[in-house]
């Protein structure tokens, strides 16, 4: 036999292995606390979507939690194919501390990798007994507040970093006067969970607080679920714009052969199908043409980017996040 | 009047209760609704002072204020109790659990996948020789073996074990060999450990039936550094051994380097073709060691008797040179209480004197039984007693009863090509040895055992004394 005919029919057996005994392929996507529902529906419109393409069947693994809880697991080998993050700063994280991906990883997909994004509103109980309507109103003596901690929650950076942004701009940039601001909503803060679905729990389930911080889709699903007779979503005049990113965890995809899946995958998301699919799960749409369709489910609200108040998650994350930084001093104070 | 109607007012079961499981919360609503009833006389008294119900309502609803505050509160702590738990638990997920017990002292990451356990192998024996038999042997006390233990797993799949010795006075590597596990039917044993030949060498040395090993044993490799594939097969019907290793005198440790370019090569089977069924012959094993390599360099082989004294010395300008066979079929039977091993070990090994090799061979056989009177399963490893020693509470540890007999001898070349002198040297050594074993419990064992070796073999025939012994041994063990 010739050599060449030797290594192209061994070529053929290794990829009829692959091919034929492999089995499904298999995707882990690492996520934050409250996408649970909404990657429960891409998953299976990708799925589908990726069967009818190549013919091979998908299945993927979801594990939630605290944003930056879940990039810590994912630095200690939590064996994440992508991650689908509250913010940038915890796959930065990953980047910088486990090396998994480039650090350009942001670069990779359309809109920063952040294919749709939210906000921070109000849950507040049903006839809004505390008449909350704005930030002023959570830093008022005899208001309990109910936010994830900030330290293991992206939701609660964002929406730390939304009140201090209200704060300032109230105050014409003091920051001092936003320092004071913020300080005294978490003294109106009576539990802090991990993370956005265990404040969910807190207020809606426990029956703690007269007003949630949080995320914006995560406030519509928990009025869907808990009725209108029993919560309300107020939209406060000023939020921030939260743009949870998402990226493929290249060494791990690598190791499992998954990285071209991996990649459709979070493609997927920008496609016209997953963004219908974000905006049924109140995640405000990048596509203009869904964000049109889906207009009535989300309030305007004046939405400042952590860019242009805060210099990028860097800079807010070292000065207000870090260990001993600016959330230490007021919350454990 | 007050404390009747409050019993009352709370046998109803007021819905507001339902907020309230702690203690705090009950007393909290008790003080609530204790105030509320008794406003209610004073309003039914005074039903046209306006003033008065206001001041009441108002009264009221402070109380209700105050009932929401504290229902709050008593929520606020449970939820804070609820994520402490929470957050010890994750904690537990990811912290090292430590335990001391019988097995030692042991350090386990979650999951298992890292594993460090720390134990000892201490033996002190009483050695007393009877008659004058054993020449120059004097009665002493001896810290036969000090080894600290130290083995475990690294990432899953790799076990690790060291352990030195400090007895009788040397300093000594014994074990120190990784293990890949990765496949279930070849483990890759890297390192410095028993090489795969004889029976009883393979056991542990706190699972012997006898403080010393019998006669076969002094002609096999007691540690050696190599490579081994190893694993249980079908069920543990079998299991299999082959090794590459630097090779070693006989009964020896070797010096932890090659001393030549040859290679030792070791493979070993042994069948226990019942398992895992109990029945009567589940306790059948029956196995074939056997070693081939070359001895150029190597040390001369020492064979010593059951009392440790060294009775067989080379003639001068001897060397060890040439190959090296060794073969070593093997059994056990193990039935309930009683136990028999047996072993036969055949060499043949090259020796060199004055530029003339010669390969000289040796044999040795041993049968032993014992028997365990307290009932207790006899099996190649230590039996645990049903009940540890505890004479005031009924418990006596398991008392063992063994017997053994041996043979050794090499051939008669051994003096006739001059490596050693029929004078000093005997060829043949027969040994018989009773012993009673008391396991004290899991870890601790007192062992007395007599054994007595006749000399033979050249013109050592009819004047050279049988040694006598009766060793006692005092061992703690935990791995």
């Amino acid at each position: 036999m010739k050599p060449t005919t030797f290594f192209k029919r061994a070529l053929a057996l290794l990829a009829g292995s692959v091919l034929f005994g492999a089995g499904p392929v298999k995707l882990l996507n690492v996520s934050y606390d409250p996408t649970r529902e909404l990657y429960q529906d891409i998953n299976a419109a990708f799925a589908k979507q990726w069967k009818a393409k190549t013919g091979v069947d998908v299945e993927i693994s979801q594990s939630h939690g605290g944003s930056s809880k879940q990039a810590r697991s994912v630095i200690d080998g939590l064996q994440a194919d992508v991650v689908t993050l509250g913010l940038a700063y915890d796959i930065d994280s990953i980047a910088e501390h486990a090396h998994l991906l480039p650090a350009n990883w942001q670069t990779r997909l359309p809109n920063n990798s952040t294919p749709y994004t939210s906000t921070i509103v109000f849950l507040v109980r049903h006839g809004n007994p505390k008449h909350i309507k704005d930030w002023d109103d959570l830093v008022r003596p005899g208001v309990s507040v109910i936010a994830p901690n900030p330290k293991s929650s992206g939701g609660a950076r964002w929406a730390y970093l939304a009140a201090w942004g209200y704060a300032l701009k109230k105050n014409n940039g003091d920051d001092k006067k936003a320092q004071e601001f913020v300080t005294r909503l978490y003294k109106n803060v009576p539990v802090l969970d991990s993370g956005a679905r265990g404040s969910t729990t807190t207020f809606a389930q426990r029956g703690i607080g007269d007003v949630l911080l949080d995320w914006e889709n995560e406030a519509f699903l928990a009025l869907d679920e808990l009725g209108k007779d029993k919560v309300e979503v107020v939209t406060p005049s000023l939020s921030i714009l939260a743009e949870p990113p998402v990226s493929v965890v290249d060494r791990v995809a690598a190791k499992h052969g998954t990285t071209q899946v991996a990649k459709a995958y979070l493609e997927f998301l920008y496609t016209a199908e997953g963004q219908e699919i974000g905006a049924r799960h109140y995640y405000r749409p990048r596509s203009p043409e869904v964000a049109a369709k889906y207009a009535s489910r989300f309030a305007k609200v004046q939405l400042f980017t952590i860019d242009e108040v805060f210099g990028g998650w860097q800079k807010a994350q070292k000065r207000h996040f870090d260990d001993g930084g600016v959330f230490d001093q007021i919350y454990l104070r | 009047m007050f404390h009747r109607r409050f019993l009352e007012a709370r046998a109803k079961g007021r819905a507001a209760r339902a907020f309230f499981s702690s203690a705090i919360a009950r007393g909290a609503m008790s003080s609530a609704l204790a105030l509320a009833i008794l406003s209610a006389p004073a309003r039914a008294q005074t039903p046209d002072q306006q003033p008065a119900a206001q001041t009441t309502d108002q009264k009221l609803e402070q109380l209700q204020q105050k009932v929401d505050e504290l229902d709050q509160a008593v929520k606020v702590a449970q939820r804070k109790q609820e994520l402490a738990e929470e957050a010890a638990a994750e904690k537990a997920k990811t912290q090292a659990t430590v335990t001391a017990d019988t097995s030692g002292f042991t350090i386990r990451s979650p999951g298992g996948n890292y594993l460090l356990k720390i134990g000892a192998d201490l033996q002190l024996d009483n050695r007393t020789y009877l008659g004058t038999g054993a020449g120059s042997a004097i009665d002493t006390l001896v810290a036969r073996r000090v080894r600290p233990t130290f083995s475990g797993t690294i990432y899953h799949y790799i076990d690790f074990m060291f352990r030195p010795d400090f007895g009788q006075g040397t300093t000594a590597i014994y074990d120190a060999y990784a293990q890949l596990n990765y496949l279930p039917w070849a483990n890759l044993r890297v390192g410095k450990f028993k090489p795969p030949v004889g029976l009883e060498r393979l056991q542990s040395d706190d699972d012997t039936t006898f403080n010393e090993r019998g006669l076969p044993s002094d002609l096999g490799p007691q540690r050696d550094i190599g490579y081994q594939l190893s694993a249980d097969l079908f069920k543990k019907r079998a299991n299999y051994a082959v090794g590459v290793f630097n090779g070693v005198p006989d009964a020896s440790i070797g010096t932890d380097a090659a001393v030549s370019d040859h290679r030792d090569y070791s493979a070993r089977i042994f069948l226990t073709p019942f398992l895992p069924d109990e029945n009567a012959l589940s306790g059948l094993g029956v196995g074939f060691g056997a070693s081939g390599g070359n001895t150029d360099g190597e040390a001369l082989p020492a064979f010593k008797t059951f009392g440790q004294q060294t009775f067989f010395t080379f003639a001068s300008g001897v060397t060890a040179a040439g190959h090296r066979t060794r073969l070593d079929p093997q059994a056990y039977y193990y039935l309930g209480p009683f136990g028999l091993l047996a072993e036969y070990a055949l060499n043949e090994e090259g020796f060199q004197k004055s530029g003339v090799r010669r390969e000289i061979a040796f044999r040795a056989y041993q049968i032993e039984v014992s028997y365990i009177l307290t009932g207790e399963k006899k099996s190649y490893a230590s039996p645990t007693p049903r009940k540890s020693f505890d004479p005031l509470h009924g418990g006596w540890g398991a008392w063992e009863l063994a017997a053994r007999v041996g043979d050794w001898e090499a051939e008669k070349g051994i003096y006739n090509y001059g490596l050693a002198s029929a004078a000093t040297s005997p060829r043949h050594l027969h040994e018989w040895v009773g012993g009673v074993n008391c396991y004290l419990n899991r870890l601790f064992k007192v062992a007395a055992d007599y054994g007595k070796t006749d000399f033979g073999g050249g013109a050592l025939n009819s004047n050279k004394l049988p040694e006598r012994i009766i060793l006692l041994r005092f061992q703690i063990n935990f791995i």
